[in-house]
């Protein structure tokens, strides 16, 4: 399951995975506990730069808490986090995104009193220390992030005025407006119909191909099958599976522990479609 | 809501500033030729009370705007600003009083120990949220009154203690005149700094923080330093108002340097006139001002209140204000730079929309 305990796999520079090259993103024994209960519970994980990993599991499973962790906003009770080699446990949210780890709210939290522009402006005003803008040409950026995640012509409108998906929109063009290396995207998908989720599809492989790697929560199947290189599978803060999506997905502890044998038929279904496309 | 104003708007508010500067000329622009005529020895009370009155607005305007700062665009309700107020008039007043320096000197000193004071007590308080914040503030303000009065030295009360700070009293011609625009002075400043924050990086740093906190931080917002930072600044404006203040009155002890109802009026002068906007506190502090001395009966222009006695009226006074703010509040939350200066004029829809904002 795990690529690192494989001591004898051949380098492969077109494969991004985690192992032999050097991760971007590194885990080691995570931890973070709510009163004596263990939400993420000792998990290792290693990202490769360029890579999209997915990660699923049921409701409860920590999936949130870990992206609070990596992004600082949660103290660890365990473990480290390395970034580029160096530990970043402990390390404030402000200066977490400064490096360039850019995040997503699963429950959005948009600037009430701004309009979907000013919001995605101080993405770009503040994120990557590297890529920091002043004010005319953050909203420059602004507009562009906008006409990405497709709020473009919404881009006048206070927040009050946008509906859910469209603040989930917003809650993507924020985080990308910030440029980051590294983008955690929390259920930004949940609540989109077929074709919103293919045009938001196209929108990450749109930033996943300016270099940004990507580490994406999401419940819809097809979203981690279609553009995952990698998926891990959390259960009670625990990683219970990790590899490549279909084989994931097929895992009989994965289908046992969370998706159910009805859920799986479905999937295969799916699958299937997919395969065709 | 920031820099992105639609021309129709700009030009509306573009005309509310220069009929402002207009009909504040007219106002004042007899004052400064009676203040001469005072200067020629011929008695005019009602020049002095102008005079005081004008001063005492811009120092107002000077607290409230400087409170818009962590109250309005941070989203912090201080309520102990007067605090720095009082650190500013007790700053120049002791290098006056006790350290002989001259008045221009000791004056800068105001708004560096003030902002001083506030990057060290911010540093704990502002962790924390909403109603813990403003109570724990509204302790700092009090309790830097009482200290600056029972601090002893050798058994002698550092800060001339209850019977308060004597200043000697300056060589200044035309001093009321010259207070009068040394607070103006500050008053442009503190509203210069503000025009200056909400077009800057810091500014919307300080919008996104009041907004959400934790989805600043996210962002990369150095969320607590620039809450202190703001609150230092808020604090040095305010120092700035009790510099001056200080050496204007001669005089300064706890009553008059930590007034704890200046704590409120800043607030309701910037609610009053729209918190987070430039010119919105300053429109409060000359609207509520003069509203204060108008119905307190200091205003040459006095009259009587019917069926209300001369012993009663301060109470009175303070019921008319207190209910005169309610109605703001409900019918004009924005405040009133927003109700003139925006689209919507009074109109059916502009309350029913206010109401609904209100009533969440
Ligand atoms: N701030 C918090 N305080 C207390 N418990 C929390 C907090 N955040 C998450 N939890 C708990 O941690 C567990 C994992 O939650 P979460 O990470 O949100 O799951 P997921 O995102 O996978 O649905 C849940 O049992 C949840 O109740
Ligand atoms: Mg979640």
């Amino acid at each position: 399951m795990n690529e690192s305990s494989s001591p004898h796999r051949p380098l492969q520079a077109d494969l991004p995975l985690a192992g032999e090259v050097k991760p971007q993103l590194e885990l080691l024994g995570v931890t973070k506990r709510f009163g004596g209960v263990a939400a993420v519970d000792g998990v290792n994980l290693r990202v490769g730069k360029g890579e999209i990993l997915g990660i699923i599991g049921p409701n409860g499973a920590g999936k949130t808490t870990l992206l609070n962790c990596i992004s600082g906003v949660f103290r660890l009770d365990g473990g480290d986090i390395r970034w580029e080699g160096a530990s970043i446990a402990g390390m404030a949210p402000h200066r977490v995104a400064r490096l360039g780890i850019g995040r997503t709210f699963q429950i959005v939290r948009p600037f009430g009193s701004m309009t979907a522009r000013e919001n995605a402006a101080i993405g770009a005003l503040f994120g990557s220390s590297d890529a920091r803008k002043g004010p005319k040409e953050a909203f420059e950026i602004a507009d562009q992030v906008l006409e990405l995640v497709g709020l473009k012509a919404k881009a006048g409108r206070p927040v009050a005025a946008l509906t859910i998906p469209d603040r989930k929109r917003l809650e993507v063009a924020r985080a990308v407006a910030t440029r980051p290396h590294l983008l955690l995207l929390d259920e930004v998908m949940a609540g989109l119909n077929n074709v919103e989720i293919d045009e938001a599809l196209d929108m990450v492989r749109t930033v996943h191909a300016t270099g940004v790697t990507v580490l994406l929560i999401e419940h819809v199947m097809r979203v981690i099958v279609g553009i995952c290189d990698r998926a891990i599978v959390l259960e009670s803060g625990r990683v219970l599976a990790e590899g490549e999506p279909e084989v994931v997905l097929r895992d009989e502890r994965v289908i046992q522990a969370y998706l159910g044998e009805r859920y799986a038929k479905r999937l295969r279904a799916s699958g299937d479609e997919d395969g065709t496309n | 809501m920031i820099a992105t104003l639609d021309s129709n708007r700009r030009w509306r508010r573009a005309f509310l500033i220069v009929g402002g500067i207009i009909a504040a000329y007219a106002l004042l622009a007899p004052l400064t030729s009676l203040d001469a005529a005072v200067s020629a020895n011929v008695p005019l009370l009602a020049d002095r009370l102008w005079f005081r009155i004008a001063t005492y607005i811009a120092m107002f305007i000077v607290m409230a705007t400087g409170w818009n700062i962590i109250g309005g665009i941070t989203g912090y309700a201080a309520f102990g600003n007067v605090a720095f107020f009082g650190i500013g008039a007790y700053t120049t007043g002791m290098l006056i009083a006790k350290a002989k320096w001259p008045f221009l000197a000791a004056l800068p000193f105001a708004p560096v120990v003030a902002a001083l004071f506030a990057a060290l007590v911010g540093l704990p308080l502002l962790r924390l949220r909403g109603h813990y914040f403003a109570v724990a503030s509204l302790g700092v303000g009090v309790a830097v009154g009482e200290l600056v009065q029972n601090i002893d030295y050798g058994g002698q009360p550092l800060f001339g203690g209850a019977s308060g700070l004597f200043l000697p009293i300056d060589s200044i011609a035309n001093r009321g005149l010259f207070f009068f625009y040394l607070m103006v002075a500050a008053a442009a400043i503190s509203i210069a700094v503000t025009w200056w924050v909400l077009r800057s990086r810091f500014g919307y740093g300080l919008i996104a923080i009041r907004e959400n906190e934790e989805a600043a931080a996210v962002l990369g917002v150095n969320t607590t330093a620039y809450k202190v930072a703001a609150f230092a600044l808020a604090a040095a404006l305010t120092g700035l108002a009790g510099g001056i203040f200080s050496q204007w009155n001669v005089f300064i002890n706890q009553d008059n340097a930590f007034p704890i109802e200046y704590n409120v009026q800043m607030i309701l002068m910037a609610l009053l006139g729209g918190t987070g906007t430039v010119f919105g506190p300053a429109a409060g502090a000359i609207l509520l001002q003069l509203l204060i001395q108008f119905l307190g009966g200091t205003l040459p222009i006095s009259f009587d209140l019917p069926f209300v006695s001369e012993t009663a009226r301060p109470i009175v006074a303070q019921i008319i204000l207190g209910l005169l703010l309610v109605g703001v509040v409900i019918f004009v939350p924005r405040g009133v730079i927003d109700f003139f200066g925006g689209r919507s004029r009074l109109s059916l829809s502009y309350l029913r929309r206010s109401l609904r904002e209100t009533s969440l």
